[in-house]
């Protein structure tokens, strides 16, 4: 990988990169690309990450759809950039993944000419779900299979969900040629045939890959900690982190849940700069949880694995599950993941 | 025959294994052995169990006082232990007369309730309750059951629901005690609440000497001496001191503990944190198949300081697994008080 020089640093200490086209590379990418990853050097985590702003959403926002979008479980993938997709056959996409979905459905069943199962799949755009206006439109397919009793009304039901999304991927993104469509984050709702076989169409239509967005313990620390402090006017929810203790015998679970109030109180005090967080303070903030809870139970929580953190905002657990509790903060959490799927990409 | 009985006959029938059917038929005893003999154990289930009700329709009063759970069909879901304070006790225990003052009590307040009763070799009593209200039939799927060991003050319930004052009355009023509290102790294994209660785990006991006495004339183990164990002597002392706090047998089997901490918050001293005056809320739950046994294993595991910490070692000794934690005059102390 082409290591960034140093030349040129942002007020946010993130080095810019020589951007350069490696046809002869050995990467995943068939087309035989590679993408710079333009401030992080193997694999680390980044020391810094500004506070996503939120309410970000722009005018012509549909309200159903992002309601739709929020307090439901959904599963992470990550997605290589696709090869010439384009939104004006977002119809005729519908189409072919609707015969697809229903023909792999019907594998190994017996033949039966006209029978329809009554599956049908819609692509459709989501709006107002960017970062910044060179985010791609983000991309919402459904499946929905009408009922099979005669007697109840021909209502399509949907049975599975996913959406594509990219959020303030640009600046970590940079040197994409013309022909590729960058989405990189891909969240599913629904039973997981249904993803896979949609992945599958998808990766054999686009060429593009879909690896599960596993969060690290790390990551999840810093979620606990930016989500803690986000503010939230309506109830606020206690914040709440699960540990896993590995190497026992039997399997012992520690869920530490603090108080909203007093977590925020916390948190105020360890960050510093406003608009910004860094590695430090997060640390520091999670030093300040496990000293706690040391004092009272003579456990290092250091030394379990964090497995879960639920917040008011959102929850998120390390498996690459995810839900989004509030509209205000959606743009703000997506970003983040975001983020993590680019890196998983690279 | 009530068709709600009927129904509940049928549905309990058709849970149970096939290769187990007889065996509890014959259990619940209100079938008589030529009643057995026409049941056909090889046919679809759903006849079978309509066979049963069948059966079961030609005696009427003597199945609704015979329904009663089978220790081992049910799940003993958690279960709370109330703990009655000895009031007046008499020095014999009348089943017939509890049986009676307890059913009498509660039917004097609630009409719709269906109780039945069973008695088992260790002086336990299973009362099984299905609750209804004023207007609706007692509902036989969410039954609440109560064991009562008659020799002690003990009782253990299952399922706490909004109706457990009523019960708490009754039970109070049959066993000629003064009062009841609920003790801060649940478990879904109630052969584990018993142990804690009854205190039949093994017991810890200070000891002077924390060094076990080197024995003589051991053999030397053949190891190789290329090996070193680091930390040796630590790993020993956490052991021994292990034992000392959980004694060494098997611990009893609890799922979960949970405490609602409301202390100061502290870290350390280098971290120049809150110092406002207001505690810091937090509530943790330990959960595990077997609880004490993964407690035991963390300081041998390097997860934690040895000796844990009393708050978590305390548990089968104060026989509670539910605390609420408060700071007593600035210093940090283990002290457990009432919900």
């Amino acid at each position: 990988m082409d290591t960034p020089d140093s030349g040129g640093m942002t007020p946010l200490g993130r080095k810019t990169a020589e951007t350069g086209i490696n046809f002869t590379s050995t990467t995943r990418f068939s087309r035989g690309l590679t993408f710079i990853r333009t401030h992080t050097l193997f694999g680390q985590s980044p020391t810094r990450r500004i506070i996503p702003q939120t309410s970000l959403l722009q005018e012509n926002v549909d309200p159903q759809k992002i309601a739709f979008l929020l307090r439901k479980q959904w599963t992470l993938y990550s997605v290589t950039p696709m090869y010439k997709f384009s939104y004006g056959n977002l119809k005729e996409y519908s189409r072919l993944l609707s015969a697809f979905v229903a023909a792999e459905k019907q594998k190994g069943l017996a033949v039966e000419v006209g029978n329809d199962l009554g599956i049908k799949v819609t692509l459709s755009t989501l709006l107002g779900l960017k970062g910044t206006d060179q985010d791609q439109v983000a991309v919402l397919v459904q499946i929905a299979s009408r009922s099979q009793l005669p007697f109840e009304n021909a209502e399509n039901k949907v049975v599975w969900s996913g959406w594509f999304c990219c959020i303030s991927g640009d600046d970590l993104l940079e040197s994409v040629p013309e022909d590729f469509t960058c989405l990189s984050l891909f969240l599913a709702n629904g039973a997981e045939s249904y993803t896979a076989i949609v992945g599958s169409w998808f990766q054999k239509t686009f060429d593009c890959y879909f690896s599960r967005l596993t969060i690290s313990p790390l990551n999840l620390a810093w979620m606990a900690a930016m989500w803690t402090g986000c503010k939230v006017d309506s109830h606020m929810a206690a914040t709440e982190l699960v540990f896993s203790v590995p190497c026992i015998p039997q399997s012992l679970d520690i869920s530490y849940a603090i108080h909203s109030e007093d977590a925020k109180a916390l948190w105020d005090t360890v960050q510093k700069t406003p608009g910004e967080v860094t590695q430090e303070e997060v640390n520091l903030f999670m030093d300040c949880l496990y000293s706690h809870f040391h004092r009272h139970f003579k456990i290092h929580l250091s030394a379990t694995r964090l497995v879960k953190v639920s917040t008011s905002i959102a929850s998120a657990h390390c498996d690459g599950n995810i839900k989004i509790l509030h509209s205000k903060h959606l743009i703000g959490v997506l970003t983040l993941l975001t983020e993590l799927a680019i890196s998983q990409i690279q | 025959m009530d068709e709600t009985v009927a129904e509940y006959i049928r549905r309990t029938v058709l849970k149970i294994p096939r290769c187990q059917i007889m065996e509890m038929l014959t259990m619940w005893e209100f079938l008589s052995k030529t009643q057995l003999q026409t049941i056909n154990v090889h046919q679809l289930k759903e006849r079978i169990s309509q066979a049963v009700v069948e059966l079961c329709e030609v005696i009427t009063s003597i199945v609704n006082d015979q329904i009663v759970s089978n220790s081992h069909n049910f799940v003993f879901t958690i279960s709370g232990i109330f703990s009655c304070i000895t009031g007046e006790e008499t020095d014999s225990f009348n089943l017939a007369d509890f049986k009676y003052k307890f059913k009498r009590s509660l039917r004097s307040a609630l009409k719709n309730v269906t109780i039945n009763f069973r008695e088992y070799e260790d002086n336990a009593i299973w009362i099984r309750i299905a609750w209804g209200t004023q207007y609706t039939k007692p509902n036989q799927y969410k039954a609440t059951y109560v064991v009562y060991h008659s020799q002690t003050p003990y009782v253990f319930i299952s399922s706490l629901r909004s109706s457990i004052p009523l019960l708490c009355q009754a039970l109070v009023h049959a066993s000629n005690y003064h009062d009841i509290h609920e003790m801060e102790l649940r478990s879904r294994c109630i052969d584990s609440l018993k142990d804690i209660v009854f205190k039949r785990y093994s017991q810890t006991f200070q000891t002077y000497h924390p060094r076990p006495l080197q024995e003589r004339n051991v053999a030397p183990e053949k190891v190789d001496p290329r090996i070193i164990q680091e930390n040796k002597r630590e790993k020993e002392r956490i052991q021994s001191v292990n034992q000392e706090i959980f004694g060494e047998g098997l611990q009893p089997k609890i799922e979960f503990a949970q405490y609602k901490l409301e202390t100061m918050f502290k870290g350390e001293p280098e971290m120049d944190i809150l110092t406002e005056k207001e505690p810091f809320r937090c509530v943790v739950k330990f959960s595990s198949p077997h609880l004490l046994e993964a407690l035991k294993s963390l300081a041998p595991a390097g997860m934690a300081d040895a000796p844990l910490s009393p708050l978590l070692t305390c548990i089968p000794q104060k026989a509670r697994n539910y605390f609420k934690i408060k700071e007593r005059k600035g210093i940090l102390s283990a002290s457990c008080l009432g919900p």
